[in-house]
């Protein structure tokens, strides 16, 4: 929203000294964000008012003119302009060499510069409407038509912003900023926050009186909840005509296009109170009476804007004797708006609830000024500011008008909030303690009523606050501390009562997970969305028949949320190929299934949430992948304190090769999988050229061990001997039956590596493998080492089959 | 016989200059000093000489055979300083081997830089799931019941429960807030906790603006505290990006589980607070709103609001990224992409 410092300037005296910039920083801090502040005369710098003496045709071109023209300087200039409206002795703008404008309207402001059109010289240029910020005031007619400044008083040199009265400083204000407070949608409302903040006093809006022996005006209001109350005037001699400068001036600072004197006169009271108004032509207004009621089901009507709109019977509309002439608080009908043949009007000045106004508006999506400020929840009273103002702007600039009928239903009134607010709750919420002067000074400037006894203040909020803003002793507070300016308040340090450390296992253990996979083992951490696009759920064949759906989602192919986290590593996996051939991702979080889950009371069903543990291996090398990954998967209870995971060949996972996949076992419970991405799985999400292992498990299953429970091992005093051997055996068999039978004879038994190929026959294979002995009675003999490795071949030799290898 | 010894001096020490190798001067060394050496064989001859030229001979062979130990000792110990372990010449300019180490996401490393922070405040890490419902989103953090936020528009409803109310109707959490109220529920006060994580939001995506971003959100809650013990939070926030004190300001702010509610805007860090392009001309970038828990909010939570009182933060964690690195685009979040993604190391 936008407000003028002028208009401020009538409520209140602001000190000379006082400077926009520090305004703006005052109410920042301590009513609403300014967002920026506009020296409105700036913009027309060096554009000036030109005489034209002389018209000459170009020699070069057709449609270019010479124009000799007196800018007000020593000797007229020359300048060259295409415009089609140009004659001798016609006042028009200049652009003068310095100047900034618009070329043709569009884009961005260039500096104009004396420059040479076609051969001849130009200084600067005389401008077009849209081109220097004029069009608001001087409605474009023709296209290549420049501004004719015929009938308007003004002197060559003159600069432009005098003749259009922009001479004042506007501030924005963030709407956001505005939402809980219906009094600041005017000028006034932050006029009195100035004078609070400033303490200076505000001056009263003069209230008029309506003489009583004007006739009645009929109103009738059928909805006493929706229309509070509803003032109507019945004015005769008021008529479309322009309005002053000075109010065009004003209507264009704020942000609105100019229409005509009568409309002008509505937007300005609206701007300066935050009170909506409205004019009928009251020619249209079908048996001289108002009637406030519910839209018929289906009853249409057309909008000023030439939109028809279809109503229902939740809708609120003013009608007259037959027909809806207006949707109530949003906007004016078509019909019966102002136009040159008006001449008299019926001025309403009306108060309307929020719900109906927000509810309509939406259905609808019919956005106003007025509808903006209704939504807020506006107090009844202000109907007497509203109406009075707009009074006294008729009669100035239609001095021959006349009110002919008047009538002021006022069913329901906005009551004053009561609160009492202790000093005790003040000083201790506050952190400070503040005299009974300081509070009451602040608390009345804000229009507050107070009255203290017995160390309680009891207060009275002002009816402008009394619809929603203020309903406690902590919205007291906050305008005690908001106006003294939180700036003013030292930070407290916060005392501590400590009973015990922070001990969150859990929160641990995530950590070190994460840490472990990108630290350790070289993952990526990733981030993807909930909803997952269909595509990847098809390539993982993810069953989705119990999948938890949104109900607008972002993209028809994205509405289901994910209950795997495998569909977006495979879109994360895709994408990433474009740049890389080899790299490790992971994922921690939360995905969905429909079930019922109670996080905080029982009445509140949610959907089962699991947090998963999701990565991959992207690499050529299938086998090393897939054993890469069982390692990550088996060392990881280790590094992250936990008990061990370990694996079994159970259910295949639906995005698993047929061959290469295993199932994760934690406390005897199957908690995910690993395995090869299957063919099919990889060619329907376009990854080619490598392979990808993957991990899946159920993360919030594991449990921390409450505190690191490595153990220590007596170390031997005799030396270990390490001994490597190469043994062939069928393919068929298995490391791990190859394991568990020398294990029980060694130290210790580690797996080397596996090899098929040329030097071996075929349906073989060859394994070797390094044990460690030892003998706990001294150190071992080559005689002793000799037998124990005989020994071992011997059992494998009877058990597998296996032979030694010779090479 | 003299002669004949400084001859064999003489003849010897060339010798040893002529050494290159350590082979060399062990062959050298069994020459000069050794059983079969001249200088042995001299001395072996001496019983066979005057009692005078005995002694002189005898001091004199010994002199000259520790003048070879010495120089061959010399001589080996330069040969050995001037080797090499390597057997051919090397590249110092070479690159390095690269550590291979994975990398956590940046909005995760800001996340635990912060919770360190709070932890050494006292503040527990607590978590609420992603879906939650209209009553822990909106009623109970005192929205009003027409209030945008809980409209189709603007939040992600879940399919199904879109035309219900309360606690029946779902969506992905639009904020962190919410989850203030079920830690309250179960732990009570006083308390004082963080609890960060993904909310939703339905908005058109650009530069500045995500479907789905991280927030974190701190609460204290105590008997007798004043919003200005709030700062303290903010300010532990911030030194810990920015690793040092950040000058804050508080301004008046409108939200509906706070009142009063605030604000928060930091001195822009690039012109110190002079004004430039980055925040736009005011010396203050807008950092995170906060504010004193809203009553209605206590009571949702079971508590007396006569008796408890607290404060929030709410800090956008991509945001503080973008700062802290001058990421540009917040769009890179959730990308995956790893020539992003690979830069936080």
């Amino acid at each position: 929203m936008k407000i003028s410092l002028n208009l401020i300037k009538n409520f209140i005296n602001l000190p000379v000294e006082l400077t926009s910039k520090q305004i703006a920083y005052d109410l920042t801090l301590r009513t609403v964000e300014v967002e920026s502040v506009e020296n409105t005369a700036e913009k027309y710098h060096n554009i000036v008012v030109g005489k034209i003496l002389e018209v000459r045709n170009h020699p070069q071109a057709d449609l270019l003119k010479i124009c000799i023209t007196d800018i007000g300087e020593k000797e007229p200039v020359q300048i060259v302009c295409g415009g089609s409206n140009l004659y001798e002795g016609e006042d028009v703008v200049v652009a003068k060499p310095g100047a900034e404008a618009v070329w043709h309207g569009e884009g961005e402001r260039v500096c104009i510069k004396e420059t040479k059109i076609r051969g001849e010289s130009s200084y600067g240029m005389i401008c077009a409407a849209t081109e220097v910020y004029l069009d608001k005031f001087f409605p474009v007619k023709g296209e290549h038509e420049i501004v004719d400044l015929k009938g308007i008083e003004c002197n060559p040199g003159q600069n432009i912003s005098e003749i259009i009265c922009m001479n004042d400083i506007v501030f924005e204000i963030d709407n956001k900023s505005l939402t809980n407070r219906p009094d600041l949608w005017g000028c006034y409302g932050i006029a009195r926050e100035l004078s609070a903040i400033y303490n200076i006093p505000l001056k009263e809006i003069p209230k008029i009186n309506i003489d009583s022996s004007i006739p009645e005006y009929k109103i009738e209001i059928k909805e006493p909840n929706k229309c509070r109350r509803y003032v109507g005037v019945e004015i005769e001699n008021v008529y479309e005509k322009e309005s002053p400068m000075w109010l065009k001036a004003f209507i264009v600072n704020c942000g609105i296009r100019p229409i005509n004197a009568i409309v002008d006169i509505t937007n300005y009271v609206m701007m300066a109170v935050g009170q909506p108004l409205h004019a009928f032509d009251r020619k249209y207004v079908v048996g001289e009476q108002i009637i406030v009621r519910n839209a018929k089901k289906n009853e249409l009507l057309v909008l000023l804007d030439n939109n028809t709109v279809k109503l229902t019977e939740d809708d609120l509309v003013i009608s007259d004797v037959n027909d809806a002439i207006a949707l109530a608080g949003i906007c004016g009908g078509k019909k019966d708006s102002i136009l040159p043949e008006t001449k008299g009007i019926v001025l309403e000045v009306a108060n309307f609830a929020s719900s109906t106004i927000r509810k309509t508006g939406k259905r609808l999506t019919e956005k106003t000024d007025a509808s903006i400020r209704y939504e807020k929840n506006i107090d009844t009273e202000r109907v007497d500011q509203g109406l009075s103002m707009a009074l006294e702007l008729i009669k100035e600039l239609f001095p021959e008008s006349n009110i002919v009928a008047y009538s002021d239903k006022y069913p329901v009134k906005t009551e004053k909030i009561v609160i009492d607010v202790p000093k005790e709750f003040l000083d201790i919420r506050l952190g400070k303690v503040l005299s009974r002067e300081v509070v009451e000074k602040i608390l009345k400037a804000l229009g507050y009523e107070v009255e203290y006894k017995n160390e309680i203040y009891h207060v009275i909020v002002p009816v402008w606050r009394s619809t929603g803003d203020i309903s406690l002793k902590d919205d007291v507070m906050g305008d005690i501390a908001r106006i003294l300016s939180y700036e003013n308040f030292k930070p407290m340090p916060l005392s501590i009562n400590i009973e015990h450390a922070v001990h969150q296992n859990n929160v641990l253990l995530e950590r070190r997970i994460k840490e472990y996979l990108a630290f350790r083992c070289g993952f990526n951490e990733i981030y993807t969305y909930p909803w997952v696009d269909e595509k990847y759920l098809k390539a993982a064949k993810i069953d989705v028949t119990s999948s938890v759906r949104l109900s607008t989602p972002p993209a028809p192919e994205l509405a289901t949320l994910r209950n795997s986290l495998v569909p977006g590593m495979l879109s994360a996996v895709s994408d990433n190929l474009r740049y890389y051939d080899s790299f490790k991702i992971f994922e921690m979080a939360q995905v969905f299934e429909k079930g019922e889950y109670h996080e905080s009371s029982e009445d509140e069903i949610l959907p089962i949430h699991k947090k998963f543990l999701t990565g991959c291996v992207v690499d050529k090398n299938a086998k090393q992948i897939f054993y890469e990954v069982k390692g990550i998967v088996e060392e990881m209870s280790k590094y992250c304190h936990m008990e061990t995971l370990s694996f079994i060949k159970g259910e295949k996972p639906t995005w698993s090769d047929i061959n290469a996949y295993l199932n994760v076992v934690y406390k005897n419970e199957i908690i995910g999988s690993i395995g090869l991405l299957s063919v099919a799985t990889m060619s329907d999400s376009k990854i080619k050229r490598t392979n990808v292992a993957m991990f899946e498990l159920n993360a919030d299953k594991f449990v921390p061990f409450l505190s690191r429970t490595n153990e220590f091992k007596h170390i031997s005093q005799f030396p270990l001997v390490e001994k490597d051997l190469s043994i062939i055996v069928n393919d068929n068999i298995r490391w791990e039956d190859v394991f568990n039978e020398i294990e029980l004879f060694v130290k210790e038994v580690a797996f080397v590596e596996e090899y098929r190929g040329n030097q071996i026959p075929k349906g073989k294979k060859s394994i070797m493998l390094r044990v460690k002995i030892t003998n706990d009675e001294g150190t071992m003999t080559l005689d002793q080492i000799n037998n124990k490795m005989n020994n071992i071949i011997k059992i494998l030799n009877k058990k597998f089959g296996a032979e030694l290898r010779q090479d | 016989m003299g002669k004949e010894l400084e001859e064999i001096l003489n003849r010897g020490v060339k010798k040893i200059e002529g050494v290159n190798n350590i082979e060399e001067i062990q062959d050298v060394r069994r020459e000069l000093i050794g059983k079969k050496s001249e200088i042995n064989e001299v001395l072996k001859t001496l019983g066979s000489l005057s009692p005078e030229m005995r002694k002189d001979v005898g001091i004199r062979t010994t002199e000259i055979k520790n003048t070879f130990i010495d120089k061959l000792n010399k001589k080996e110990e330069q040969i050995i300083s001037s080797k090499s372990v390597l057997e051919e010449s090397i590249d110092l300019t070479l690159p390095g081997n690269k550590v291979s180490s994975g990398v956590l996401h940046p909005v995760t490393q800001m996340c635990y830089d912060l919770n360190d922070a709070f932890l050494s405040l006292g503040f527990e890490v607590f978590s609420e799931d992603d879906i939650s419902s209209e009553k822990f989103a909106f009623d109970h953090l005192n929205f009003a019941p027409d209030h945008p936020a809980r409209e189709m528009m603007d939040t992600y409803w879940i399919e199904g429960t879109e035309e219900k109310s309360k606690n029946e109707r779902l969506c992905l959490r639009p904020h962190l807030t919410g989850a203030s109220v079920r830690y309250l529920l179960k732990h009570g006060a006083p308390a004082r906790f963080v609890y960060p994580g993904r909310v939703y939001r339905n908005e058109d995506v650009d530069s500045g603006h995500e479907r789905a971003f991280f927030q974190y959100e701190a609460l204290i809650v105590d008997k007798n505290i004043s919003f200005s013990s709030g700062m303290v939070m903010i300010q532990t926030i911030l030194e810990k990006v920015f690793g040092k004190k950040i000058k804050v300001r508080m301004r008046e702010g409108f939200f509906p589980f706070v009142e009063p509610g605030y604000e928060i805007d930091m001195e822009c860090l690039v012109c110190e607070g002079k004004g430039c392009k980055v925040c736009k001309h005011n010396g203050w970038i807008e950092i995170m709103p906060g504010g004193v828990i809203h009553p209605n909010v206590l009571k949702s939570a079971n508590l007396d609001p006569d008796e408890w009182t607290g404060f929030y933060i709410n800090i956008g964690l991509e945001r503080l990224v973008m700062m802290r690195y001058g990421v540009n685009d917040i769009r890179y979040f959730h990308s995956a992409d790893l020539r992003f993604l690979s830069q936080f190391k």
